[in-house]
C-alpha cells in the first residue's frame, strides 16, 4: 500500500499529465475559422482570438469595399468558415444575398453595425438600383469612433465564446487587454484633437466617411462625394464646396487611401488649401496602418498636423 | 435719306454706342473687393478660470489650443489658470497631473468657472500620471 505522501505525489503527477495531454490536444485542435468582410473586424478578431482563431480576410487592406463583390472562391471560403464578420449598415450591399447560404452552411454572421448607434450619412448622385451598392441612410463607417469599436470588440468576443466555449478564458483575457488599449487610444485621440482650435475643425475629404469621428470630436464635414466612393458630386456641389472652403478658411483637405486624389487636387488649386495627406476611411492599410490602433493614430496625426 | 454724310455717320455711331452700352455694363469686370474674412468680426471673449486639485503632490498643467500651457511647480496639490476664450464656443481644456508617487491610484479634480459660475467639474483617475480633456458645455 502507498503511504499518504506518495499517494499525493502520484495524484499531482496524474493531474500534470492530464493538463499536458489537454494542452497537446488543444495545440493539435483546429482553430476557429473566421472569414471577414471588414479589415477592422479582422484585426479585432485576431487580437481577441489569438492562436485559437484563423482569420481570413475576404476584403483585404487597400481594396475599395464600396465596390467589392465576392468572387466564387470567396463564397467557398465563407461557407467553410464558422464565423463571418461584416460591417453592416449597408456597407456590404451583397450581404442580404449571402444570408440564406450562411444559414444553410451554419456560418454565424456577426454584423458590427447591429451593436452601434448609427448616425445619418449624406447620400447623393448615385444609382441605388446598382446591386453592388445598396445602403440606407445610416453612415456605415462606424469604426471611425473608438467607442463603437469597443462595442464591436465585445460582440466578437461573445461570438467566439459561443463558437468555442473552451477558449472562453483566452477570449475574455485578450478582450480585456484590448479594451484597455482602446480606452488609451480614445484618450490619446482626445489629447491630440484638443490642440486644434474649434474653428479649425473642418474636414474636407473625398467622401463622407468620417461622420462618427466628426460627431465624437466636434468636426464639421465637407465631403466632395457622398457616403460612398461611387457617389459623384455635381458641378454645382463642387462650386458650393469651393465657396465654403474659402469662406471657412480651411487650411487643408484630405485624400483617401483608395482613391484618386485628382478631384481634390483641382479643388486645392482653386481654394489655396493644401493637400493635408492621406487618411484611411474605409478600412486598414498596411505597415503602420495595418492595425486599427495604427490606422487611427495615423489619421489623427495627419489631421491635426495639417489643420493646426 | 438726304443730308450731310457726316451727320448720318454721327447719328449711326451714337445709336451703336447706345446699343452697346448695356452689353458693356453686363460684361465688364467689376473691381469690387472680395468680402473680408469672418475673422475681421470682433469675437466675444471671456475669462475662464480652471481650478485643479490633485489627490497627492504633483506637477499640474492645463492647456488650450493656441495658448501657452499653464504649469505649476512640482509638488503642489492646487493650481489655477485663467484662459481667455470665445464666450460662445470655448475651447476644450487638456489637463495633466504628474504625481510624485507614481505607484498609487491618483485623482485630479478639475473645475471651470466663468464670472464666478461653475460651468463644469469632473474628476479624472489614473496611476502616477493623469491626463485627459474637459469639454465646457455650450448653451
Amino acid at each position: 500500500m502507498m503511504e499518504g505522501d506518495e499517494f499525493a505525489t502520484v495524484k499531482i503527477l496524474f493531474f500534470l499529465m492530464a493538463m499536458l495531454a489537454g494542452a497537446s490536444v488543444r495545440a493539435g485542435a483546429e482553430p476557429v475559422r473566421v472569414a471577414s468582410l471588414s479589415t477592422v473586424m479582422a484585426d479585432l478578431a485576431r487580437d481577441i482570438g489569438g492562436e485559437r482563431v484563423e482569420v481570413v480576410e475576404i476584403v483585404k487592406p487597400g481594396m475599395d469595399p464600396h465596390i467589392f463583390e465576392p468572387a466564387p472562391g470567396d463564397l467557398t471560403t465563407i461557407s467553410n468558415a464558422q464565423i463571418l464578420l461584416a460591417s453592416g449598415l449597408g456597407f456590404e450591399g451583397y450581404l442580404d444575398r449571402l444570408r440564406p447560404s450562411l444559414k444553410r452552411s451554419g456560418v454565424v454572421l456577426v454584423v458590427g453595425g447591429e451593436v452601434v448607434e448609427p448616425i445619418e450619412g449624406a447620400c447623393e448622385g448615385h444609382d441605388h438600383s446598382e446591386d453592388h451598392h445598396h445602403h440606407g441612410t445610416a453612415d456605415p463607417h462606424w469604426w471611425q469612433s473608438v467607442s463603437n469599436v469597443q462595442l464591436v470588440a465585445r460582440q466578437i468576443r461573445d461570438a467566439l465564446i459561443a463558437t468555442d466555449p473552451e477558449g472562453q478564458g483566452t477570449y475574455k483575457k485578450n478582450a480585456a487587454a484590448l479594451e484597455v488599449r482602446l480606452e488609451d487610444l480614445g484618450k490619446w485621440v482626445r489629447l491630440q484633437i484638443v490642440q486644434l482650435p474649434k474653428k479649425n475643425r473642418v474636414l474636407v475629404t473625398s467622401h463622407d466617411a468620417l461622420g462618427y469621428f466628426a460627431k465624437d470630436y466636434g468636426f464639421e464635414i465637407l465631403p466632395v462625394q457622398g457616403i460612398s466612393t461611387s457617389d459623384q458630386p455635381s458641378s454645382q456641389k463642387v462650386r458650393d464646396l469651393i465657396g465654403r472652403i474659402q469662406e471657412r478658411g480651411v487650411k487643408a483637405i484630405f485624400a483617401e487611401s483608395i482613391e484618386n486624389p485628382k478631384v481634390l487636387g483641382q479643388i486645392t488649386a482653386e481654394t489655396g488649401a493644401k493637400l493635408g495627406g492621406v487618411i484611411y476611411a474605409d478600412g486598414l492599410g498596411s505597415g503602420e496602418t495595418g492595425t486599427y490602433e495604427g490606422m487611427m493614430r495615423h489619421n489623427v496625426t495627419t489631421i491635426v498636423e495639417a489643420l493646426k | 435719306m438726304r443730308g450731310s454724310p457726316i451727320l448720318r455717320l454721327v447719328l449711326v455711331a451714337g445709336a451703336l454706342v447706345l446699343l452697346a452700352l448695356p452689353v458693356w455694363q453686363l460684361t465688364r469686370q467689376t473691381t469690387s473687393p472680395i468680402p473680408a474674412k469672418p475673422a475681421a468680426v470682433a469675437e466675444d471673449l471671456g475669462d475662464y478660470r480652471v481650478i485643479l486639485k490633485s489627490s497627492g503632490t504633483a506637477r499640474l498643467q492645463a492647456m488650450v489650443a493656441n495658448q501657452p500651457t499653464a504649469s505649476s511647480a512640482s509638488g503642489v496639490e492646487n493650481f489655477e489658470a485663467v484662459f481667455s476664450m470665445s464666450a460662445n464656443e470655448p475651447e476644450d481644456i487638456a489637463v495633466f497631473a504628474d504625481f510624485v508617487d507614481r505607484t498609487r491610484p491618483s485623482a485630479l479634480r478639475v473645475m471651470v468657472e466663468k464670472g464666478g459660475v461653475v460651468l463644469v467639474e469632473k474628476t479624472f483617475w489614473g496611476t502616477g500620471v493623469v491626463e485627459d480633456v474637459l469639454t465646457i458645455p455650450t448653451k
